[in-house]
């Protein structure tokens, strides 16, 4: 056993290697002078801090920063409620409409979101909601939720009924049991689904680019975008550091959740 | 409710509305729409706030700050807020902030785009005011840009000529001097090549397949064009005798003196540059700028840059493509007069001068004889006599986002057959510019 | 709507709003609680409902109706829309690149989601095998993947594949072969085998993730019963992992599907490098180019054809999810 492991660390960091190259590649330039990045390949991570200087002396960087985050956390809380909510009524209940909402669902995650840009922003200048974090996060909840809903049924579904019946012997209401029982069970979904709304809410650009127009509105990608002159060439080790720094908050989010649920699942299976 | 603003718009330039006095006290109410359409020059003790879209790094912090001080002379209590645009997305934006109450004043397009919004009645007509900003004085191809139908909506904001940047110490060691002629050009691009062949991917012309705007220069050259209006319908150009003849020079160059990727555009032809892989390359006038700016290599180079227009196959200056942007009014705008004002200075001799300095060409044709500066601009200012431009069409947009010329370009460095793929191209554009 | 399931028709008719006394008598009790938990899937389905509804309600009905009309930019500043019909769906299938351009995505789609399903199912069960620090290592480097901006990770792609600066090309020269200068884009098949990388690359993650997530939820005592009784490691997979995978399999397999057939900023990243765009339009790039931002109408036709076929090429999955859903 203990050989087995051996093995499949030795195929994992090969997977590692691979996987993160591009990533790795990304880092590498953010540190090449401006000049030099479109030269033959470097391949250590060093040379200039300018590149990093730059985006953090450029406005804006930290107000795109926190538009961004505020954005994003909203966005995930909204999306994981709602869409828990919805995937434990599928997967639990067989009533009318079921199967009518999953394909009206399924079917608005299937429309390319740009064909709906026009719309969308009429509909939130509507509400005066352009240029706000609400309207915002608003638009992407509805992009989010159909993908939430569908994966969330699934591991909702993956839950013993038993579990659930269970404690409504013991005297609980039936939703009451979902958010003591289930609501735990799927903690590994929940974590799935919330990093997956993360990044889109996180790394999302054509619809920030016409929803937040004012220059202290503006997310992080569309922000980002400031170092692209068109005609005039792109400071691409700007880009390349900006990209950089987007990533990090990402991979905390994911070690803090990540955290976070191993300690639940620990608690759940002792309490259990 | 958009067609009654512009009527009042046509309205206000017949009428010179003697009632309009007084009106503009910026009440941002919806009610103030035929109020704010006046163009009439408000008082000078107004309180309002433009808001002006510049986009990229064109114009400098510097004019800015000359911008607003200028006009703050005029209207002390209006507060002037230029917000930066991306040129990528800046269609996408436009399309979708122009018809909300929250447009921006003030926006500024590129001279290819400015037609479509202008066509859609996005911006407000100043066929009335276009003496005050600068009348028959303005350069004829940007005032093309900016006029749909018979309305001039888009005022010329800046241009930018396409001149050949080239290393001195190369020319000298190859014993090449300044070519006059097309041929003179071709022959000294292949011999740079053939002289420098130690350096990998070395370039006598740097022409990569994509750069469509130095490929209309031949074809101009050559007596072709893309395509021309024969009483409203678009006839293509693309494929006759005389275009062939400029794009097989062009499929000569990119073949014979060129190593940059057919496939590739001219985005990233300074950084080629200054790997010390180009002999010459064809660019705006802000070319040499960029070499030797912070964003390309300062020093390296600096010493050895030349400039020179395009040389004609006739001798002289051959026609070349006029970049450029225009400015206009929103249709939305609360404070179109005030607009028109700011305008007005954005246009103005003093502020048109700063835009000769940093190597683009000045809207203004009383400033094209004036131009200093260094080779770059002198050179500029001598291609900008033979300058011409796309078909004039609000589909035009399309044609490049279609990327028609980019794939014609690509195939014809790629060693494709010129005749095929012009003709192929021609069919492309003709039924875009009549769709 | 109107699919009902089996079961479903037999089904009591929804409670009146409001209707019946509130009572003591525990039969009256228990009814109140039947129709309480009758009614409780609809409740909790309303937040769901509410946030799609103030999201996407009215564009998505727009959309419909733009499809019929002639809708460009005049009409976006407030020109009155002109009702043609089927004049915009016309437009798209009579146009011969359209199909060309549908089979060229369906089969790029098609590979792409095999790769990313097949990748990911493997990285699933890798994790699964690995210790703590060894798992949450992967996890980040497959995050660092899925995280990095679309736009970026295109860029890097591509300058790794780079004709003149790319370290392939370097790599390949030095390994003896004759690749300086070497254009991936130029071909078309070449082309989309550097798409291919770029897509799989930045989906695998996401599939891997989410199956593993599934696979935490199966409990261990089974796993090790199934050990125990003697079953191998495919046999435990077959008749343990599997069945328990499923649902979520089948959800990212159509959903893989949906994105990969619209793929749109890692085609245009690398179209905007290289290559000859007209062979290497994809739907979604398509969609673009020809509606160019202006012919909205035109442009909410092709989505909508767009869904017709995601409906269609996801058929089979969610033919699958149905039944699987009912036994």
């Amino acid at each position: 056993m203990r050989r087995r492991r051996w093995l499949w660390n030795v195929v994992a960091g090969a997977v590692m290697v691979v996987v993160a190259f591009p990533v790795y590649w990304m880092v590498v330039t953010s540190f090449r002078p401006n000049a030099e990045i479109r030269s033959a390949p470097r391949f250590l991570p060093v040379g200039t801090l300018d590149n990093y200087r730059s985006v953090f002396e450029r406005d804006h960087f930290w107000s795109s920063f926190a538009n961004s985050l505020q954005v994003t956390l909203l966005t995930v809380l909204f999306a994981l409620i709602t869409a828990f909510l919805a995937a434990v009524a599928v997967a639990r209940f067989r009533f009318r409409g079921r199967v009518a909402f999953l394909v009206v669902v399924l079917l608005v995650q299937m429309v390319p979101a740009e064909a709906l840009m026009i719309s969308v922003v009429k509909v939130l200048e509507g509400w005066d909601l352009r240029n706000s974090i609400a309207g915002l996060t608003i638009t992407y909840v509805a992009f989010v939720l159909p993908f939430t809903v569908w994966t969330l049924r699934g591991f909702v579904t993956g839950v013993p009924r038993e579990l659930e019946e269970a404690a409504m012997v013991d005297g609980s209401s039936r939703l009451r049991a979902f958010f003591t029982i289930t609501l735990p069970l799927v903690a590994p979904g929940l974590v799935a689904t919330g990093i997956f709304a993360f990044i889109q809410a996180w790394n999302e650009f054509t619809f920030a680019l016409v929803v937040m127009d004012r220059p202290d509105k503006e997310t992080l990608p569309v922000w980002l975008q400031a170092f692209n002159f068109g005609a005039r060439g792109t400071d691409w080790g700007g880009v390349m550091a900006g990209s950089t720094l987007i990533t990090v908050p990402v991979i905390v989010f994911f070690l803090f959740v990540h955290r976070r649920v191993a300690q639940g699942l620990t608690a759940g299976a002792v309490k259990g | 409710m958009k067609t009654r603003k512009l009527a009042a718009v046509g309205l206000a330039g017949v009428l010179v509305l003697a009632a309009a006095c007084g009106s503009d006290d910026d009440d941002g109410g919806t009610s103030g729409a035929a109020g704010g359409a006046s163009l009439e020059a408000p008082p000078a003790d107004t309180e309002a706030t433009l808001r002006v879209w510049l986009n990229g790094p064109d114009t400098p912090d510097e004019m800015i700050d000359l911008a607003k001080e200028t006009f703050a002379e005029k209207y002390p209590d209006v507060s002037v807020e230029v917000e930066r645009q991306e040129w990528d997305g800046l269609v996408n934006r436009l399309t979708n902030v122009l018809p909300t109450d929250d447009s921006p004043d003030i926006v500024e397009m590129g001279n290819t785009q400015a037609q479509a919004f202008e066509a859609a009645g996005a911006l407000v007509d100043l066929s009335s005011v276009k003496d005050d900003l600068g009348g028959d004085d303005l350069v004829d191809s940007l005032v093309e840009a900016g006029t749909y139908g018979d309305e001039f909506y888009g005022v010329p904001y800046y241009g930018g000529a396409r001149i050949v940047v080239y290393r001195k110490d190369l020319f000298e060691k190859s014993g090449l001097s300044v070519p006059t002629t097309m041929e003179e050009f071709v022959a000294a691009g292949k011999k740079l090549k053939a002289d420098n062949a130690d350096v990998p991917n070395f370039s006598g012309i740097y022409f990569p397949g994509r750069n469509w705007q130095a490929t209309l220069s031949f074809i101009w050259d050559a007596g072709g064009d893309i395509a021309v209006n024969e009483g409203g319908e678009w006839v293509g150009e693309l494929s006759s005798d005389n275009s062939i003849k400029g794009l097989s020079t062009v499929q000569d160059i990119m073949r014979n003196a060129n190593a940059a990727p057919a496939d590739s555009d001219d985005a990233e032809d300074y950084l080629a540059f200054c790997n010390g892989e180009v002999g010459m390359l064809m660019g705006p006038g802000w070319k040499m700028g960029q070499i030797t700016g912070d964003d390309g290599c300062p020093g390296k180079y600096d010493a050895v840059l030349g400039a020179f227009p395009l040389p004609g196959s006739e001798g002289g200056v051959a026609p070349s493509f006029l970049g450029g942007s225009n400015l206009g009014i929103s249709a939305k705008s609360e404070n179109p007069g005030l607009a028109l004002q700011f305008l007005e200075v954005l246009t103005a001799q003093q502020y048109q001068t700063e835009f000769a300095k940093i190597g683009l060409i000045p809207v203004r044709k009383s400033l094209l004889g004036q131009v200093q500066g260094d080779e770059a601009a002198q050179a500029q200012a001598k291609a900008a006599e033979v300058t011409r431009f796309v078909p004039s069409s609000e589909n035009w947009a399309e044609v490049e986002s279609g990327t028609v010329l980019h794939d014609m370009g690509a195939a014809i460095a790629g060693g494709a057959d010129v005749t095929d793929e012009a003709t192929r191209a021609n069919d492309a554009v003709v039924e875009i510019l009549n769709g | 709507m109107t699919a009902v399931l089996p079961g479903e028709g037999t089904a009591p008719p929804a409670a009146l709003p409001g209707g019946g006394r509130p009572g003591r008598s525990p039969r009256r009790a228990r009814d109140r609680d039947l129709r309480r938990s009758r009614l409780l899937p609809y409740a909790l389905l309303v937040p769901a409902l509410a946030a799609l509804a103030a999201g996407l309600g009215y564009p998505l009905v727009r959309l419909v109706v733009m499809s019929t009309q002639e809708f460009g930019l005049r009409q976006q500043f407030g020109a009155p829309a002109p009702y043609v019909g089927a004049d915009n769906f016309a437009a798209i299938f009579g146009d011969p690149y359209f199909w060309d351009v549908l089979r060229r995505s369906l089969v790029f789609c098609a590979v792409n989601v095999v790769l990313t399903m097949v990748l990911g199912t493997l990285l699933a069960l890798l994790l699964q095998r690995l210790g703590t620090a060894m798992r949450t290592a992967l996890s980040v480097a497959l995050l660092l993947a899925w995280a990095t901006p679309a736009l970026t990770a295109t860029i890097v792609w591509q300058w790794i594949f780079d004709a003149r600066y790319g370290v392939v090309n370097w790599l390949l020269s030095r390994l003896g072969g004759d690749y300086e200068g070497h254009s991936w884009l130029r071909q078309p098949l070449s082309f989309f085998f550097v798409g291919t990388l770029v897509v799989v690359w930045m989906g695998v993650p996401f599939v891997a993730f989410t199956l593993y997530a599934g696979m935490t939820q199966i409990p261990a005592e089974v796993m090790e019963a199934a050990a125990i009784d003697g079953a191998g490691p495919w046999a435990r997979f077959r008749d343990v992992t599997w069945p328990a995978l499923e649902p979520i399999f089948v959800v990212l397999a159509a959903l893989s599907t949906l994105w990969d057939l619209r793929v749109f900023t890692q085609i245009y990243v690398l179209q905007q490098a290289g290559g000859i765009t007209r062979d290497t339009n994809t739907l979604g790039v398509y969609a673009y180019r020809t509606s160019a931002g202006d012919d909205f109408g035109l442009g909410a036709a092709i989505a909508l054809v767009m869904v017709g076929i995601t409906l269609l090429a996801t058929l089979f999955h969610l033919r699958q999810m149905f039944r699987s859903e009912e036994v």
